[in-house]
């Protein structure tokens, strides 16, 4: 991981190259933000002007009319009036540019993460997603409105005041700049070392945090068992560990960093020093002293706020990355001519897939199951199972080998139409905030409540919805969490009769649930995949014995198949699961 | 770590601070942060004050360079300026940068040390706190929750400690010095220059006030256009597999739309004043110059007078802007210490901290009643599970079996009634004692980063390799142990080996195994075993019961089925007990529950095929 994102780490003058091209149409805006900050410094410029002319007149001795000074008191009024002015017009500019920026870029993820394979989402924590949508957009934004503007901020006057310099004198402007030409480097070194130390702390930062949050979700186990000190002592080096990189950063850092600003104002002193003794060597007068000196502090501070940019850069560094790695994901290619499958027949070609390179899940795997028949998956825990639904479906697609619906290949298959022949229902149950109809109606658009009410019936689940107080317009909670497990269940598999799909794609729940429930959903499945072409990975032997054909899985292949009789008969691993399974029916407890 | 940024703060970044805490009813305590880690700064308070008054002088010496440039030019319009001036005061200048710069250094690097060695305090402290709460704490947290806790929210408080306390004070104390000069060297000037700090404050405030409605509104926006992307990713294998990503995705757009339309609001909302402020607030110099110039031209005011006010009033706000930013940042996280605080402050579980000597295993319950809030989840439980014997508890999801077996060890303690072991109170039991008593098997398996021996040694530390090989062979674990690449050394956790459901509990079967507790609680220990795994369990947890007090929870009836007692529980209350064959005749839950059950086994996906069996393929 750390390796990966040491390569996804950019310069600074990539990461705004990156924002840039992010921000699309909206560029103008964003231009046009950066320009009205640049002309709102010059507006400041302009006061200083007013400062340095005045200033001197009266130093070279010259005293100013009363016409003079309200002259210089109505130029001061205009440069607050110009900064005011462009200072709005820049913030209006910018700010909303970079909430509108924020919100085309995510109804364009939103939109492209609907097209991504079910490979992309399953692949990683969902919650990645949730915080480049959220959070990492919302530190974009930030970094548009707010660190875009300052540099120009930075350099605006810091430019204007060194033109003036050299104008002035250009052995002092050739002064003023020296410090900046050193510190510059100094800044672009610390910056870079900023990143990579950054990355380094995030590492140790993740890793210590995990083992701290390991302590936490573990606190009940390690108090069963007694093992505080063990727990603690683990979690203490971790903390530990993750304080002694903090204080090896702040040592690395705080030096380049306080360096960069020395170098900054050592400027201060230098011209002060070349300023005064060329006036005192008569070859400045007295105005051009004092413009100098009373200028020289506009030429630097600005330039020390880069030191917060480089902060917020490196931030917003870490949020392009993640959103980077959503918006580079390619689609699942779309057939160019598509192919209607004919009939409902599923047949796997010598199909063989894997997760991840080198670790083959399925080898070289071929079966059929026909129109209308039921096929049973059985075999250990990581065989394959719940794959080799998933490449029926399309969540992933085959390495080798090609899987077939009604003789077409499904990646000729358009994927809507694919979508219609197959239906699936998970292990686990998702039901969406919503009232119980809605939830059902997703199984097919249009449906009447009639037929919402008839899938229910079928899928078990009319009485206790009726007994609800809003009965189907009763809301379920974020997640559906007000019902029991079993009953969401229900739910699902009433959704998956409505959608009335010719293939039925089935994975059992491992977890056991109580056995009035569990009736009622073998029942609801009973229903679900009448008169269907049906493929299931099933845990409960008993259900799958009346299956045409049972596949057992095991080492990336198809150990035996047959029909139930067959494989007991046979004596192979099918027989000793099953006779696992009636046996432990007889099993007693400790007698 | 982070360096200060002055930035012109959006609404919503500066009422962030604020607008979270309208909903809830209290007050919000802005001060929660540093009020929580103060405690933890002990001896470290002497190097935070070296921090504060190293930081203070760092902005005195700022001050040296404008001192420094106003002396040359005060000397050149005298006309009294030398070689030996000049260099003079460009060496204070000089020494005012490095000195300046170098102090800063120290006082960030030794408050970055306090911050880490404070948090690093704060984080052990919660640690052993969390281990003295009752276990029931956490059960009802999710696992995000800790996270936040321990790490994020502890974190935060680098910002208060590295640098609230010392950019702060010294900020203060510059805005004093600087205020102080001006109006000692005169007070017309004085006001001249900082009139115009008030009046943008003033009108910051306004802005933030103005647009304050907004937070509402923008806090709900936020929150929708956040649950309904969880949604929108959460479902999305569902809504593939319906087609619906449409109706999906138009509800999302939706919420996103809405989103950056009230955000555009707000912000318009905001800008003419709030934007305004950040533009006056350092423009003293547009007033300082005109009133200053009128006052020399009246002769009441010298040159170096006017220079003097041009130089150091200029940025007179600055100190001020920059306590606003700390005071706002302070503000913020203060909201999440008051969650740790919270947590700091929860009461932690009772502890006789004595051992004493168990006469027999066997737990009663003796009218039991317990609530995990003010309702009662159990009514009058009382039972008597025996030593050497298997108590089983069913009854329907809800019912209150897994909160009955987490009473025994203490992870909620009853509200009335009582739980003995041996006819003693656990409560009258040290915790240790209790927990050396009781080996628990929960639910959801738990196993430690580390290898799987690491994990089953957990149960007894000085367990030889032959005894974890025991434990795991009579938890039916051994075969799948030593298939794995590395055998007993396979290490877990996040880039460690994935095991299975099944899997992971014979894990924790084997640790209990190793344990050799007298009492053994199963929390439907095999609830996610496939058929395979589970006969291999059952033989597993038969190796575990002689001679000790067992009490399972189970679905699987035919796993409880031979049990000595079967205790069925509904709605919190024991409505049957007795032997599976008593229940069976009894005709009641127990026996309903059977039927359900063994009808479920029977249930086959279809009675007979319409296409006829096929015949298995070469």
């Amino acid at each position: 991981m750390s390796s990966a994102q040491s390569i996804e780490t950019r310069s600074d003058l990539e990461s705004l190259a990156r924002v840039w091209a992010l921000s699309g149409p909206l560029r103008g805006k964003v231009a046009a933000g950066i320009a009205y900050k640049f002309l709102q410094s010059a507006c400041l410029g302009i006061a200083f002007g007013a400062v340095i002319w005045s200033v001197s007149r009266l130093a070279e001795g010259e005293a100013l009319t009363s016409s003079e000074i309200w002259q210089v008191a109505g130029v001061m009024v205009l440069s607050l009036v110009g900064q005011c002015l462009f200072g709005f017009l820049s913030v209006s500019s910018s700010w909303v540019a970079s909430y509108e920026t924020a919100g085309r870029l995510r109804l364009t993820i939103l939109d492209h993460l609907a097209n991504l394979p079910m490979r992309f989402h399953l692949s990683r924590h969902q919650g990645d997603t949730v915080t480049a949508l959220t959070a990492d957009m919302e530190t974009l934004a930030n970094f548009m409105s707010d660190a875009l503007p300052r540099i120009a901020q930075a350099f605006g006057l810091p430019v204007i005041v060194l033109v003036y310099l050299f104008w002035q004198d250009w052995r002092v402007g050739l002064v003023a700049l020296g410090s900046v030409a050193v510190a510059l480097p100094v800044f672009l070194w610390s910056s870079r070392r900023l990143a990579r130390l950054g990355i380094r702390r995030q590492d140790m930062q993740a890793h210590a945090g995990a083992r701290m949050i390991e302590y936490a979700q573990g606190i009940a186990v390690i108090r069963a068992f007694n093992r505080l000190a063990k727990g603690e002592e683990s979690y203490r080096s971790a903390l530990k560990d993750f304080r002694d990189i903090s204080v090896k950063m702040v040592i690395d850092l705080t030096a380049p960093l306080v360096l960069f600003g020395m170098v900054l104002m050592l400027g201060v002193p230098v011209v002060l020093a070349i300023s005064g003794s060329r006036h005192i060597g008569g070859e400045s007068d007295i105005g051009n002293l004092v413009s100098c000196l009373v200028i020289v502090f506009a030429l630097y501070a600005p330039l020390l706020s880069l030191i917060g940019v480089m902060e917020l850069t490196r931030i917003a560094d870490a949020s392009l990355t993640r959103i980077d790695r959503i918006i580079t994901a390619r689609p699942l290619p779309a057939p160019a001519l598509p192919r209607t499958p004919d009939g409902f027949e599923v047949a796997f070609k010598n199909v063989s897939f894997s997760y991840e390179p080198g670790k083959p899940v399925l080898r070289d795997v071929s079966f059929s199951v026909p129109e209308r028949s039921i096929t049973a998956i059985v075999g250990a825990s990581g065989s394959g199972k719940s794959t080799l639904l998933n490449l029926v479906a399309r969540f992933w697609d085959v390495d080798d080998g090609m899987i077939q619906i009604g003789g077409s290949d499904i990646r000729e298959i358009a994927p809507e139409d694919l979508n219609s022949h197959v239906t699936m229902v998970f292990q686990s149950v998702y039901l969406f905030a919503g009232t119980i109809r809605d939830n059902i109606a997703l199984g097919r658009t249009g449906a009447s409540n009639e037929q919402i009410e008839r899938a229910a019936r079928a899928a078990q689940a009319h009485d206790f919805i009726t007994r609800l107080p809003d009965g189907y317009d009763t809301e379920i909670g974020e997640g559906g969490s007000t019902l029991s497990g079993g009953e969401r269940q229900r739910l699902s598999i009433a959704r998956a009769i409505l959608k009335d799909a010719p293939i039925v794609l089935l994975d059992e729940a491992t977890a056991a649930i109580d056995p009035t429930n569990e009736r009622a959903i073998q029942q609801a499945f009973s229903e679900l995949v009448r008169n269907k072409t049906l493929i299931v990975v099933a845990h409960k032997l008993s259900t799958v014995r009346n299956a045409d054909q049972i596949l057992v899985l095991g080492d990336g292949g198809i150990l035996e198949r047959g029909h139930h009789e067959s494989l007991v008969d046979a004596g192979g691993l099918y027989a000793s699961l099953w006779e696992r399974w009636t046996s432990a029916a007889d099993w007693r407890i400790g007698a | 770590m982070t360096l200060t940024a002055e930035a012109d703060g959006s609404p919503q970044q500066i009422a962030g601070s604020t607008s979270t805490e309208q909903d809830s009813q209290t007050a919000p305590d802005y001060f929660a942060s540093l009020g929580l880690i103060w405690g933890y700064l002990g001896a470290s308070k002497f190097r935070m004050g070296a921090a504060i008054v190293l930081a203070t002088l760092a902005t005195a010496c700022e001050l040296l360079p404008v001192w420094a440039v106003y002396a040359v030019l005060d000397a050149a319009v005298a006309g009294t300026l030398t070689w030996g001036f000049v260099g003079a005061q460009s060496l204070l200048a000089l020494v005012g940068v490095v000195v300046g710069g170098i102090a800063l250094g120290f006082a960030l690097g030794l408050s970055h040390l306090v911050a880490f060695d404070a948090i690093h305090r704060l984080r052990l402290d919660i640690a052993r706190h969390m281990a003295k709460l009752p276990l029931g704490y956490f059960s009802r947290r999710r696992s995000g929750d800790a996270r936040k806790l321990v790490i994020d929210e502890p974190e935060k408080l680098e910002l208060i400690v590295a640098h609230g306390l010392p950019e702060g004070v010294s900020a203060l104390s510059m805005w004093l010095a600087v205020s102080v000069w001006l109006f000692a060297v005169d007070w017309r000037m004085a006001l001249a220059a900082i009139f115009v700090t008030p009046v943008s404050f003033i009108l910051l405030f306004t802005a933030m006030s103005r647009s304050s409605h907004r937070a509402a509104e923008y806090q709900q926006a936020g929150a929708r256009m956040n649950a309904s992307i969880v949604e929108y990713l959460a479902g999305m294998p569902v809504v593939k597999v319906f087609n619906r990503t449409g109706e999906s995705l138009a509800e999302t757009s939706n919420a996103v739309r809405d989103y950056t339309r009230v955000e555009t609001e707000w912000a318009r909302d905001y800008i003419p004043l709030g934007g305004s402020f950040y533009t006056l607030v350092l423009s003293n110099v547009v007033f300082i110059l005109p009133i200053g110039l009128w006052f020399v031209s009246t002769g009441s005011l010298s040159l170096p007078a006017l220079i003097f006010f041009v130089l150091l009033g200029a940025n007179y706000s600055q100190p001020l802007l920059k306590l606003f930013n700390q005071f706002h940042s302070l503000a913020h996280i203060s909201m999440g210490s008051t969650l740790v605080a919270d947590l700091l402050a929860e009461p932690p579980q009772t502890d006789t901290d004595q051992r004493v000597a168990f006469p027999n295993h066997d737990i009663a319950f003796e009218g039991v009643s317990f609530g995990y809030t003010d309702q009662d989840v159990l009514h009058d439980v009382s039972f008597l599970a025996k030593t050497g014997e298997i108590t089983a508890l069913v009854g329907p999801s809800g019912s209150g079996k897994s909160t009955v077996a987490s009473l025994v060890p203490r992870f909620w303690d009853v509200g009335s009634g009582r739980v003995t072991i041996g006819g003693i109170n656990v409560r009258d039991v040290g915790l240790d004692q209790l927990m050396d008593t009781v080996a628990f098997v929960f639910q959801d398996t738990f196993l430690f980063s580390g290898t799987i021996a690491d994990n089953i040694r957990f149960g007894r530390p000085d367990a030889s390799d032959a005894e974890v090989e025991a434990a795991a062979k009579a938890a039916r674990a051994h075969d799948f142990i030593i298939r794995m690449d590395k055998s007993y050394e396979t290490p877990l956790g996040e880039h460690g080996a994935a095991l299975s459901g099944g899997e992971r509990q014979r894990l924790a079967i084997a640790r209990a195994i190793l344990k050799d507790a007298p009492i053994i609680i199963l929390d439907e220990a095999t609830a996610f075993a496939d058929p395979d795994n589970e006969a291999a369990i059952q033989e597993a947890i038969g190796a575990l019961t002689r001679g000790r007090t067992l009490i399972v929870v189970a679905h699987r009836l035919h796993t409880i089925a031979p049990a000595h007692q079967i205790l069925v529980m509904k709605d919190g209350r024991l409505v049957e007990r007795g032997r599976h064959d008593d229940l069976l005749s009894g005709d009641g839950l127990y026996a309903r529950m059977w039927t359900d059950y063994t009808e479920s086994r029977r249930v086959t996906y279809r009675e007979a095929s319409d296409v006829g069996q096929l015949e298995p393929s070469p």
